[in-house]
């Protein structure tokens, strides 16, 4: 791929050095772009504006703004004794998906490095959860946690583990941890091929004059494997926090963030403030915030593929 | 020597067979439930595979709930997002290939960042733009908001295609008469048919898995697609789960298929993309 980029690359000069005049060279490129930029416009940009701009403003039932109310929506957010608990939430929520998902694909990428019978129906059948709509896998992992009926709890008494039926989904000590665990089952399949990729990048060599120095396995590994993965990993880092965000239908399908929001992480709250109690104002607060978080995460995302591009 | 060799066949056996079986169980619970009777699947204690086979659930679920609604809205809303973010992805991508402009480096920047964005955070400004539209509970507003948010996807792994094709067949074709636009179908296009192929099924699957915003925007029956119709069984006394998975499976089909052809592509050019400062 660097090859083709820098390949590409050369082209660019060369057509810059030549300046074929098709009919102004600034202004024919933007045409090229623009059913592209409007629609980004439309449906981006002014949601964002409006955003800030609803914030900042008392919204009626109905949806429609009535004047500008200062920083009041933010004061009643702040004030909203459920919000705290909701950033922890979804804190907890995020680092521990990522962290664990990263980990765990990990092994999974360098077992499908290997070469063994069946490798590929463990890639298709990895690839499932990637496939399968979000709720969809949300609503059948609801069912197997059932209380009465669920699938987990027949197996756990078949096995002795349990004497009694656990109700998993009515608690927030259990609940948000069966959560987090469909969290990691869904990214896995995308954080694994992302890493296998990686691992199939590292020259075969290195290995090779690591073993003639004498290295086991564990060592090439650390000295090999992780230096040589590092900047996959980074990507799948910044893109797993970032498709975390998308994990609305998970809470939505299993808890809906009850019982009292204890389950709630941001979206699900934001959703509820805005389209169940109607408080839209408040719900552009919460949007914001999040807006400022992404931002963040964004810049560094971005800061990230320019560095590694030049 | 011969035995850690024997050691580390099994052990890979084993953790392989246990993450086939890991990845595939919810799905085939799935499976087994939707051909349960109601009887079986609130039976106490729960049975794991159904007592009778009940494949009549797959008929009557056609009755149960507007079905062919929902797959016809999902098919349209769907082919809309992908055809929309296509018309604007190819020529933006295009120019991001090949062209260098004014502004090129922000807007670079504007389609990562719309990738980045759910539009779950931009709900309320969706929501509040589309009633001034007009377009609530239209299959419409769905279409707009997939399009806008996917072509930054398309955009991406497009312009990775379109930069790898040698530019100097593009220039044979103009030698040859061909205008600019006419060499980008004629040669550059055929050429970059298997990242076409990828991002037509992408944002197509994107778009029939999408839920929240449907969820916000469509109200009536006869409008929801797939996603939202399953979800409705929930709002009833007791769920009817043979339904629910039935629904569930005859969405979930043709998308892991669909999926498992462009695997291969597809990681590549979601990790590396080929667009260049």
């Amino acid at each position: 791929m660097r090859e083709l980029l820098s390949r590409a690359s050369t082209k660019y000069t060369r057509r810059s050095a030549r300046k074929k005049g098709l009919g102004g060279r600034t202004v024919y490129p933007l045409l090229w772009i623009l059913p592209s930029v409007a629609l980004m416009v439309a449906i981006v940009v002014v949601p964002i504006v409006d955003l800030f701009i609803t914030s900042f403003s008392e919204v009626g039932l109905s949806g429609l703004r009535e004047g500008f109310n200062g920083v009041e929506n933010y004061v009643s957010l702040f004030q909203d004794p459920v919000f705290p608990r909701v950033l922890i939430n979804t804190l907890i929520w995020t680092v521990a998906i990522v962290g664990i998902t990263i980990i765990l694909s990990l092994g999974i990428a360098s077992l499908l490095n290997e070469k063994f019978v069946g490798r590929r129906l463990v890639r298709a059948a990895l690839i499932v959860p990637w496939a399968v709509s979000l709720l969809i896998t949300a609503v059948i992992w609801k069912w197997i946690f059932d209380f009465r009926y669920g699938t987990l709890n027949l197996i756990l008494k078949e096995l002795g583990i349990i004497e009694k039926n656990v109700n998993w989904l009515a608690q927030p000590a259990t609940s948000f941890p069966a959560m987090i665990a469909v969290g990691i089952f869904v990214s896995l399949p995308f954080t694994s091929f992302v890493l296998l990729a990686g691992l199939q990048a590292i020259s075969a060599e290195l290995y090779e004059a690591a073993r003639v120095d004498g290295a086991n396995r564990w060592k090439r590994f650390v000295h090999i494997t992780l230096p040589q993965l590092r900047p996959t990993l980074t990507v799948a880092v910044v893109l797993n926090t970032i498709y975390v965000f998308n994990s609305f239908p998970i809470v939505w399908a299993m808890t809906r963030g009850e019982p009292l929001n204890k389950t709630d992480i941001i979206f699900t709250y934001l959703y509820k403030l805005g389209f169940e109690e109607r408080q839209l104002g408040v719900a552009a607060a919460v949007s914001v915030i999040s807006f400022l978080i992404l931002i963040a995460f964004s810049a560094s995302y971005v800061w990230f593929v320019t560095r590694r591009e030049s | 020597m011969l035995n850690a060799v024997r050691a580390q066949k099994a052990f890979i056996a084993v953790v392989s067979f246990t993450l086939l079986v890991a990845m595939i169980f919810p799905y085939g619970i799935m499976l087994l439930t939707s051909l349960k009777s109601k009887d079986t699947i609130y039976s106490i204690p729960p049975t794991f595979f159904p007592e009778k086979w009940v494949f009549t659930n797959y008929l009557d679920v056609w009755t149960v709930v507007p079905l062919s609604h929902y797959i016809a809205n999902s098919v349209l809303l769907a082919s809309g997002s992908t055809l929309l973010a296509l018309i604007c992805a190819i020529p933006a991508a295009y120019a991001l290939a090949r062209m260098r402009f004014p502004g090129r480096r922000i807007y670079l920047y504007a389609v990562i960042a719309t990738q980045i964005f759910s539009p779950i955070v931009l709900l309320v400004g969706l929501f509040r733009e589309m009633r001034w539209f007009g377009l609530m509970d239209s299959l419409w507003a769905l279409v707009l908001i997939n399009g806008a948010f996917f072509q930054a996807f398309a955009i991406w792994i497009l312009s990775g295609y379109f930069a790898s094709i040698p530019y100097s067949l593009e220039e044979a074709a103009w030698i040859d008469g061909c205008t600019r636009l006419g060499a980008v179908r004629r040669i550059v296009l055929p050429l970059a048919l298997p990242g076409l192929v990828t991002t037509v099924i992408f944002v197509f699957i994107q778009s029939w898995n999408e839920f929240v915003v449907a969820l916000t925007l469509i109200f009536t029956e006869t409008k929801k697609p797939l996603t939202v119709g399953i979800f409705s069984f929930f709002g009833r006394y007791d769920v009817d789960w043979e339904y629910v998975f039935a629904t569930s499976l005859i969405a979930t089909i043709p998308v892991v298929v669909l999926f498992l052809v462009i695997e291969k592509y597809l990681v590549s050019g979601l990790t590396s993309g080929g667009v260049k400062e």
